[in-house]
């Protein structure tokens, strides 16, 4: 049972490891809730899918694997798609060339692909870092894609179906559901899985190997001056990372029984599980959980609306970059946009007026600099 | 015996022509990245912008000048070319330079996934900018490719090679001649590697690192743009065409060393034409040797064949 | 013994170190000082002790074993700490952080990946010890990157210590901090290390300092050895004083 903790005056408590203040409890428990109800919810309404929410989870849940190198060791790897459709294509592979049908044995194939493609990117790419090490896993990622495109065994562009054994479907505690009944289990499936993953990371998130990746993401040097094999600590940082998305690829391919290219491996696929993870906040835990329901959802919604939705999506991440660095949750949290601004509020109403006023002032300010500066670029005059 | 001789000749010029190609959209990334610390992510779409806007200036020009006849006909439609490839790169500047001073300026002393973000941010607008202004279908415009190439060049020697092929790789000579010259030899071009190589020391000189960083992007907006002017004559223009360049670029980059203008250049020639003897001689490895020789060059040098100008991390 | 042998770096045209020769910790917990003006190539020397860079001639000898083909961080394994001139803390952790941090690494604890970081009561109790020690108590829970200049030296120094080494490195851990502070600072750093019996190299330019605390000084000059002697040298040899105080100082 929950155990209470005083710290600092603070009340927190502590189950099973995780400890959270109060706040933090109910909304952890309300979140779980949710999860739990999508179906229910999703059955009620038009514009709530099932399939896109779920397609959210598990690009959030690739996006929280990423996050344990962007938001520690601060790497930002724009190719963590390679992971996804790793997963994803070892799962379709597995299941049409060694007839695998059973869906715990696809994912664990899907883990072990995801974690063997980690390691070997990881190796070629980690003596580097910042914008070098984005480069290369892009490049990376872009190579998978090129492969999967290219060889006629993987489909091709067309993709490959997960339709294994005589029902064509993958095997749930042995047996085969209807499609609709199918959805939900795997729904179910991937909510745990997420549930576990969320703990496991939380776990590494309060360990000393967390320290040792804060300590390499900080001052690289220094790491190694206090005995740290940097390249080693990298390395399995990478790996992590990389099982988090083939669980994710593997789930993916379980639950919508097709893979393809684009949608998996493609690098505007990795940057949109790197947003995601910034939209949701990347120095919080299930900030990229969260970014990526919000993104999918949102591109979802956005492809009904009109055919320029990489535009909107542009646009979503200049307002996210200027405006909400922090991200979604990020935000809500202290020292966020949002929760600074409400706190001011608080003390005092009238801070709109003050708002509003500055905002003006600074769109003036920021117009006539921009101005002037293409005027001095374009014509030389000072 | 000729035959493959010949052949083997076409392949290797083929892929010399890809190479000044990819050379001048890799140029650019490569001393963004050098000088700005910026990886541009939109530098592929800039590419294809060239490309679909150059459809329209070699339209218009061509329309103005008419094909060409007999040797001066001919040289004046060579410089007209030149000229609609030039103007189609200006029309770059403008937007580089907007995205440089507008959007990139402000997150310079952020975390550098911002920045990331922003130019990925520019790719996706770049992206459906195209589909808006131009469309869904691929446009070409062979004229210019058909027209070039009734000029005899490679004939005059007995070998029978697209004239236009000859014009591109006639113009990534000059290309590089001048980017060298310019970093090497110009006011402005040693004060951006200055830039480069110690910010702090060339603002203590009274070197305003605004105005370079916006004139580098500038820059390296013109190569793009200029470079998809170039490719598309032979080709046609599509939405996707971006994506390749870029990723090749990267390879380039890795291959040549980070910010090195003259490892660009090495590196651009090498994928090139490695990648054209693949086509011919094993297709599958076409997308795969770039990779490969970029695998090789990170295991061992992993700073790349030519390091950079200025200090590595 | 930490022995460095005829050891040579360049750069370029420029020689670093000149066939530098020197033996340190003969006697546990010896405090030496190298001094020397700008340039004299104090800071390549620590460099090439902790790995940080590579010599082109010449070797490294720990306690009679060859260690120049190391790399940094096996040194630190193999005892030998150090700090930096421009200090290397890690920034966005508290100064009670930065320290845990050091302790669990060097108890080898850090391939946990489902303990809690603050959970191992050996290593807390080193901390709360190191805090105490370097007088750091107060700012325990402060940010490191918000923390004033001397006690991110002494941060700095303090995480060298917290590796437990046979020898401790430190690059002028005095630099940049007020005259008021820096008898605390070097006061702190001296008591700790001949109480652990830790062999201490500091480069240093305040030669009141060096006079007061030496037992050994070094000073090098254009990279090469002027001489070694007792602090007494620095009175006696006329050309190092003008060395050292006509240069720059």
């Amino acid at each position: 049972m929950p155990e209470r903790v005083e710290t600092d005056g603070e009340t927190r408590y502590r189950f099973l490891g995780v400890e959270a203040t109060r706040r933090e409890a109910v909304a952890l428990a309300l979140g779980v809730v949710a999860l739990f109800a999508v179906p229910d919810v999703t059955r009620l309404s038009d514009s709530l899918q099932l399939g896109v929410i779920h397609q959210g989870l598990l690009f959030g849940f690739a996006a929280v694997g990423l996050n344990l190198l962007l938001r520690h060791t601060k790497l930002t790897s724009f190719g963590h798609a390679a992971f996804f459709g790793t997963g994803a294509y070892a799962t379709a592979v597995l299941a049409k060339y060694a007839g695998l049908q059973s869906v715990g044995l696809l994912l664990l194939g899907a883990i072990a692909a995801a974690t063997v493609m980690a390691a070997l990117i990881g190796a070629l790419s980690l003596r580097h870092t910042g914008l070098y090490f984005a480069l290369l896993t892009l490049a990376f990622g872009q190579l998978l894609y090129a492969i999967a495109l290219g060889q006629s065994a993987l489909g091709g562009s067309d993709g490959m179906p997960i339709r294994p054994g005589p029902a064509n479907q993958p095997l749930l505690l042995g047996t085969t559901f209807e499609p609709a009944v199918y959805q939900i289990l795997t729904y179910y499936l991937t909510v745990a899985v997420i549930l576990v993953g969320l703990f496991v990371m939380y776990r590494i998130t309060q360990s000393p190997f967390r320290n040792a990746l804060d300590a390499i993401g900080q001052e690289r040097t220094r790491a190694r001056f206090i005995g740290l094999p940097v390249r080693r600590y990298v390395w399995a940082a990478f790996v992590i990372s990389g099982v988090y998305g083939g669980v994710a690829g593997g789930l993916y391919a379980v639950v919508r029984q097709y893979v393809r290219p684009e949608g998996t491996l493609f690098f505007l696929r990795s940057g949109d599980i790197l947003f995601m993870a910034i939209l949701g906040g990347f120095r919080t835990l299930v900030g990229p959980l969260i970014g990526g329901v919000v993104l999918i959802f949102l591109q979802d919604v956005g492809q009904d609306v009109t055919q320029y939705y990489e535009f909107l999506t542009g646009v979503v991440l200049l307002v996210l970059v200027y405006g909400f660095p922090r991200g979604i949750v990020g935000s809500f949290r202290s020292g966020g946009v949002v929760s600074e601004r409400l706190g001011q509020l608080r003390r005092e109403p009238s801070a709109v007026a003050d708002w509003a006023r500055s905002a003006v002032r600074t769109t003036e300010r920021k117009a006539v600099e921009s101005l002037s500066s293409l005027r001095i670029i374009l014509f030389g005059v000072d | 015996m000729a035959g493959t001789l010949e052949t083997a000749l076409v392949q290797t010029l083929n892929g010399v022509q890809f190479g000044f190609i990819l050379f001048m959209i890799a140029s650019g990334l490569t001393v963004i990245l050098g000088i700005l610390d910026v990886l541009n992510l939109a530098h592929g779409e800039l590419f294809s912008i060239g490309a679909y806007a150059g459809i329209g200036v070699f339209g218009f020009v061509i329309g103005v000048v008419g094909p060409p006849s007999g040797v001066l006909g001919g040289v004046v439609f060579v410089l007209a070319v030149l000229v609609s490839v030039l103007l189609t790169a200006a029309l770059l500047l403008p937007v580089g330079t907007a995205f440089e001073a507008l959007f990139l300026r402000a997150i310079y002393d952020r975390d550098q996934v911002y920045q990331l973000v922003l130019t990925f941010a520019l790719l996706l607008i770049l992206l459906d900018v195209k589909k808006f202004v131009w469309g869904n279908t691929s446009l070409r415009t062979d004229a210019v490719y058909s027209a070039i190439n009734s000029i005899p060049t490679s004939e005059l020697v007995g070998l029978n090679y697209p004239t236009y092929n000859v014009f591109v790789i006639l113009v990534g000579v000059a290309v590089v001649a001048g980017l060298f010259w310019f970093f090497d030899r110009t006011k402005t071009g040693r004060i951006v590697r200055a830039t480069a190589i110690d910010r702090e020391m060339a603002t203590a000189i009274g070197v305003s690192t605004d105005r370079v960083f916006t004139l580098v992007f500038a820059l390296g907006a013109f190569l793009a743009g200029f470079a998809g002017a170039m490719a598309v004559p032979p080709t046609a223009a599509t939405l996707g065409m971006g994506t390749n360049p870029l990723v090749l670029s990267f390879v380039v980059i890795v291959i040549g060393g980070l910010g090195s203008l003259r490892g660009a250049f090495v590196g651009a020639l090498l994928v090139g034409v490695i990648r054209s003897w693949m086509i011919t001689l094993y297709p599958p490895g076409e997308i795969a040797a770039p990779f490969a020789i970029m695998a090789l060059i990170l295991l061992v040098k992993p700073e790349g064949l030519f390091g950079t100008w200025g200090e590595t991390a | 013994m930490l022995e460095a042998r005829n050891l040579r770096k360049s750069f370029g045209e420029l020689v670093a170190t000149d066939d530098v020769s020197l033996e340190f910790g003969r006697e546990d917990g010896e405090l030496v000082f190298i001094v020397g003006p700008n340039g004299a190539g104090k800071t390549t020397f620590v460099n090439l002790l902790t790995g940080f860079l590579s010599p082109d001639e010449g070797s490294i000898v720990l306690d009679g074993d060859d260690i120049t083909a190391m790399s940094a961080n096996e040194r630190v394994d193999a005892g030998i700490a150090r700090s930096f001139q421009v200090v290397k803390v890690f920034e966005e952790m508290t100064v009670r952080e930065n320290l845990r941090t050091v302790v669990l690494t060097e108890r080898g604890k850090t391939w946990s990946l489902f303990s809690m970081a603050d959970g191992h009561d050996d290593v807390e109790r080193t901390v709360d010890d190191l805090l105490s020690k370097f007088r750091l108590d107060d700012a325990a829970d402060t940010v490191a990157e918000e923390l004033p200049h001397g006690d991110r030296k002494l941060l700095d120094v303090a995480m060298s210590f917290g590796l437990d080494p046979d020898y401790l490195l430190l690059d002028e851990p005095t630099s940049g901090v007020s005259t008021r502070e820096k008898e605390y600072v070097i006061e702190t750093v001296v008591e700790v290390g001949r109480e652990a019996g830790v062999t201490t190299v500091t480069i240093e330019h305040d030669m009141d300092i060096v006079t007061e605390y030496a037992d050994r000084v070094v000073a090098l000059h254009q990279g090469a050895v002027h001489g070694v002697g007792p602090p007494t040298m620095l009175e006696t040899d006329d050309e190092l004083r003008r060395l050292l105080l006509g240069v720059g100082e």
